[in-house]
């Protein structure tokens, strides 16, 4: 999104600054992408009659993870993957408890919705103040993760009813995660360039259009959305 | 369907209706919370004409406050106003109107060089910044109120603060071919404009804020931005008319004086049937009965399905397109605020 001040000239994208905070910022893509990939995986054995488009999705997933390591790669930089695998644990464990449970609609919840949102946000505020090379690639991306969104919020939709109550559990447990994984990287995120009330701002346009593409409506998806919010300080 | 573009007056302000918008919990939360919050469709509304004509529209709430001016916020600032079209668009309304703060947001920091936000390219057609009817609006409430305290505008000085953005320029052409004032005292900060507006008008005169007051009989201040200008009313004619067009109004309340009548500017009183809940927040005497004359546009474009942005750009609005939106504004219901008592 538009940051009118916003000069990327003024970025040294060779300066070791630059290079140790995209050290784990590109690391963070390349695992959320490659857990998305194993997610929508997961997601196929669960709505087997998805399960085509599904395995379509993670192998698109797949070619964003080789598109942001050639990122890094481009600029000499080193991705820190223990430090991104540990950023993800509580998600990724939070989905896989649900799924061994059975729990669609929170596994739905967590990858289609939070993540692809968080992921939107995220390349969209990237974009003005990426790389040459890396902007290619992340508009790219950023244009498949809208095709991500859409597929979580068509089988929610169709399924509101019975899955709202579930939706706003889900809500409540994984959306001060995510707000919590942001602050972590808050720090890193601005000397790209990236400011963490434009990212929040972002994300809860993307999660907030579709919740109410879901069903829910302005009240609840304000709620929801601000949840756990004050721990973004 | 029309739209509306709206902010709150204040951080304060936000705190206390946080709840209408479903931040309930987090009413408590200071300013980097505002900063945060996405727009939000926060009311459907239905218009009904005095002709009986029924239109619907969308209230947008941009979370905009001006504390994002005044702390020097821009790219926040920018960010809720162009976030806010976006999500117009994208809600399908044809016509929508930059309430308040909005449109001098997006003239002053030139967010007509922006029209991308994310995914969407903003269609500029699809808004209007309301000033035509705006000025409309002022032109009629210093005429009829002049008229009410015996001021013969033929033979009075009448001083426009602000007299070269969009508002005040148009005011100063119908003060001149309209009503042919004696006296035109143009005040605004920038000389060059200054010098063009009085070239094309081929009369007034450029003076400073200080000089231009107490000549004048009626002011019209509608001046861009928040302004802390101490005004001697001591100084001022007796009896002066002020209509305080500026944003937010706050004249009223410091200037105490029998023969100083304040009249707040650009709002227009109806006998519409308006069903909306969103007027409940904002800072009016009479909810339900005053709106601003710039979402008013918004209406009358869609009454009239001119769908067009009708105000656009700065320095555009000729007597023609006044007379144009004053004729359906009139038609429709809409009437120029007067002073309440005399």
């Amino acid at each position: 999104m538009l940051q009118l001040e916003v000069n990327p000239a003024a970025l040294d994208y060779s300066s070791e600054t630059y290079k140790d905070a995209y050290s784990r910022i590109n690391a963070i893509v390349i695992e959320g992408e490659q857990e998305a990939y194993d997610n929508y995986i997961q997601l196929g054995g669960m709505i087997p009659e998805s399960k085509d488009e599904l395995i379509k999705l993670s192998k698109m997933e797949r070619r964003h993870m080789k598109g942001f390591e050639a990122c890094g790669r481009n600029l000499s930089v080193t991705p820190d993957m223990p430090f991104a695998k540990e950023f993800f644990s509580e998600l990724h464990s939070n989905f896989q408890t649900a799924e061994k449970e059975g729990k669609l609609v929170t596994c739905l919840l967590i990858q289609s919705l939070i993540i692809e949102c968080f992921a939107i946000a995220a390349y969209n505020i990237y974009i003005p103040v990426a790389d040459d090379f890396a902007k290619k690639i992340t508009e790219n991306v950023v244009k498949d993760e809208y095709m991500h969104l859409n597929f979580g919020e068509e089988w929610l939709k169709a399924n509101f009813e019975t899955a709202k109550e579930e939706l706003q559990e889900a809500n409540r447990a994984n959306l001060p995660i995510v707000w919590g994984m942001l602050n972590q990287v808050a720090e890193d995120a601005a000397i790209l360039g990236m400011e963490k009330e434009a990212l929040v701002e972002d994300f809860m346009i993307q999660y907030g259009e579709a919740l109410g593409n879901i069903g829910f409506n302005f009240r609840e998806i304000a709620r929801m959305s601000a949840q756990g919010l004050s721990a973004v300080k | 369907m029309f739209g509306l573009i709206g902010h709150l007056t204040s951080l304060d302000h936000a705190k206390a209706v946080a709840k209408d918008f479903g931040y309930g919990e987090l009413a408590e939360e200071g300013f980097e919370l505002w900063c945060s919050a996405p727009p939000q469709i926060v009311d459907d509304i239905t218009v009904t004409s005095i002709t009986g004509q029924k239109i619907h529209g969308k209230y947008v709430e941009s979370f905009f406050l001006p504390e994002m001016l005044a702390l020097r916020r821009i790219k926040t600032a920018t960010r809720k106003i162009l976030n806010a079209m976006s999500h117009a668009q994208k809600n399908g309304i044809d016509i929508t109107a930059l309430g308040g703060f909005s449109s001098i947001i997006f003239e002053n920091f030139k967010l007509e060089n922006s029209p991308q936000v994310r995914n969407v390219t903003l269609d500029f057609e699809k808004f209007t910044t309301g000033n035509t009817h705006t000025a409309y609006i002022i032109c009629k409430q210093v005429e009829e109120s002049a008229e009410k305290l015996g001021i013969d505008l033929k033979k009075s000085t009448v001083a426009v603060v602000g007299a070269t953005g969009d508002i005040g320029s148009a005011v100063c052409r119908w003060m001149d071919g309209r009503v042919d004032v004696q006296d035109l005292l143009l005040v605004a900060r920038n000389r060059e404009r200054l010098e063009d507006l009085q070239g094309e008008l081929g009369r007034g005169k450029i003076m400073d804020l200080t000089d231009a007051l107490p000549e004048a009989d009626v002011i019209v201040w509608v001046a861009s931005m928040a302004q802390s200008v101490k005004i001697d009313v001591e100084a001022l004619k007796k009896p002066c008319l002020i209509v305080d067009g500026g944003y937010p109004k706050n004249m009223g309340a410091t200037l105490k004086h029998p023969d100083v009548h304040v009249l707040s500017g650009g709002i227009v009183e109806h006998s519409l049937d308006i069903e909306w809940n969103i007027m409940n927040t904002a800072d009016f005497e009479l909810p339900n009965r005053q709106l601003f004359a710039c979402f008013a546009e918004s209406m009358i474009l869609e009454f009239e399905k001119l769908y067009t942005n009708f105000s656009w750009g700065r320095n555009q609005i000729t007597l023609e397109k006044m007379d144009q939106i004053g004729g359906a504004s009139v038609k429709h219901g809409f009437k120029p605020l007067q002073l309440s008592s005399i």
